[in-house]
């Protein structure tokens, strides 16, 4: 049986080059740390490799499949290691979406974070705040609430908002 | 709305306590709206991680390949009900073809909308040429035209030396050239384009030194993306003008929008 043919490991190397700066990218923003983030990385792309053959359309995209299961990771480490990094709590607040005028070569990505950003900008700002520390601060709902001041049952209704709000805006197919 | 439906967000979000989330698979469970809803979500959620995309560091790539060659896949869950019969070759073959096909998704999906969703409609004819036994053959011919545009573009945004040249012509339009001298290919790709007129074209140039050679033409207003169709020999510059409906032989200088330099 030969599992790791050559064949195999060429399609998952450009797998990883299609897709590594969003799950790379994904990760860091939720642990901020850089160690932290390879070795959860490491650990999301040996879990596709490993689930490679159990992936199917039916599920969604593959980049949807890849990135729910880099986001769930990287929030469950930061929930069972959150008390010895001493997360900086303002920091997903103010950092925003400026770090990412990085290295963007490909002009279709850069379409697409502009499609993205203006998406973001059609949010109401509670809506907008309550996203972007649910999902790049990797908060629970109730952190959430404590940091923005509002009551659990309206953050958790504002961070569906913002996903409807953002999903119409992108015209994301299911 | 329910209070339980109301965190079908936070779920996509992983931003519910263990408690909640068990509370929340408990409805899921039981709720077609809410299922839904998660797949939808988790799309849009994944465009969402577009905005941290950060390059991971170099070593990774290496460490994580090696790590993969000693981890052996799963083999595909039984089939369920539910899913689609495919035909079963052997093991290796099906995680291959999974892969491959996951590729050439994410490939697919770097692409304009529009081409997103003609891939899904030659999709859908394709299929339906296979089950009907080559009625449809004929219409399945006269997309293939639109089905090697899409592969060229696949190759040339995945093509190891491909440079993105990004210009605002001087009509305001925002345009990028796509380029790589391994495949001696150029693509011209515009975004929301100003209408010149039902008399008019916007003209493509490739310009050799100071020499300009008449390339393809390419409709005002919207969305366009068109090859180049010289390749880039001698090329030094790609440059955009706006001509009368046709095109010309050299550009008229006044309506020169961009002259972008290429590196060598």
């Amino acid at each position: 049986m030969t599992l790791c043919s050559r064949g195999h490991e060429a399609a998952f190397t450009e797998l990883y080059d299609l897709t590594s700066q969003r799950i790379y990218g994904i990760i860091l923003r939720v642990l901020r740390s850089p160690d932290h983030a390879a070795e959860v990385t490491q650990e999301v792309y040996v879990e596709v490799w490993r689930q490679s053959a159990r992936y199917s359309r039916g599920k969604g995209s593959v980049i949807a499949w890849m990135t729910t299961m880099a986001h769930r990771r990287a929030v469950d480490r930061v929930r069972s290691v959150s008390s010895e990094m001493a997360r900086d709590e303002r920091y997903a607040v103010h950092s925003g979406d400026r770090e990412i005028d990085q290295v963007w070569d490909g002009v279709e990505q850069r379409l697409d974070i502009e499609r993205v950003r203006k998406g973001m900008a059609s949010l109401t700002a509670i809506q907008r705040e309550a996203l972007t520390l649910a999902y790049f601060g990797g908060y629970t709902q109730s952190q959430v609430a404590q940091l923005l001041k509002l009551p659990l049952g309206t953050v958790k209704t504002r961070i569906r908002d913002g996903l409807i709000g953002l999903r119409d805006a992108l015209g994301v197919e299911a | 709305m329910s209070e339980i439906h109301s965190a079908v967000g936070s779920y996509v979000v992983n931003a519910l306590d263990p408690h909640e989330l068990e509370e929340f698979e408990a409805h899921l469970a039981v709720c077609p709206t809410c299922s839904r809803e998660v797949a939808e979500f988790g799309e849009t959620a994944a465009e969402l991680s577009l905005l941290a995309s950060v390059p991971p560091p170099a070593a990774l790539r290496g460490s994580i390949l090696s790590a993969i060659s000693e981890v052996r896949p799963l083999p595909p869950e039984p089939p369920t009900e539910t899913s689609r019969a495919e035909p079963t070759t052997n093991e290796t073959q099906t995680i291959a073809a999974d892969i491959r096909h996951a590729v050439d998704e994410l490939a697919l999906r770097r692409q304009q909308r529009r081409a997103r969703v003609l891939t899904v409609l030659v999709a859908a004819v394709v299929a339906a040429a296979v089950a009907l036994g080559g009625v449809v053959y004929t219409l399945v011919q006269s997309r293939q035209a639109q089905v090697a545009q899409q592969a060229a573009e696949t190759e040339l945004l995945t093509a190891p030396d491909v440079r993105t040249y990004t210009a605002t012509m001087k009509d305001g339009g925002q345009i990028s050239f796509v380029v790589s001298r391994s495949l001696n290919r150029a693509l011209f790709i515009g975004k929301d384009l100003p209408a010149v007129g039902s008399d008019r074209t916007y003209q493509l140039w490739t310009l050799e030194g100071q020499r300009p050679i008449p390339d393809n033409l390419v409709a005002g207003g919207g969305d366009r993306k068109e090859f180049f169709r010289e390749g880039l020999g001698g090329v030094t510059s790609l440059a955009v003008s706006i001509e009368a409906d046709g095109g010309a032989q050299q550009p008229t200088p006044s309506t020169i929008q961009t002259v972008t330099q290429l590196a060598s």
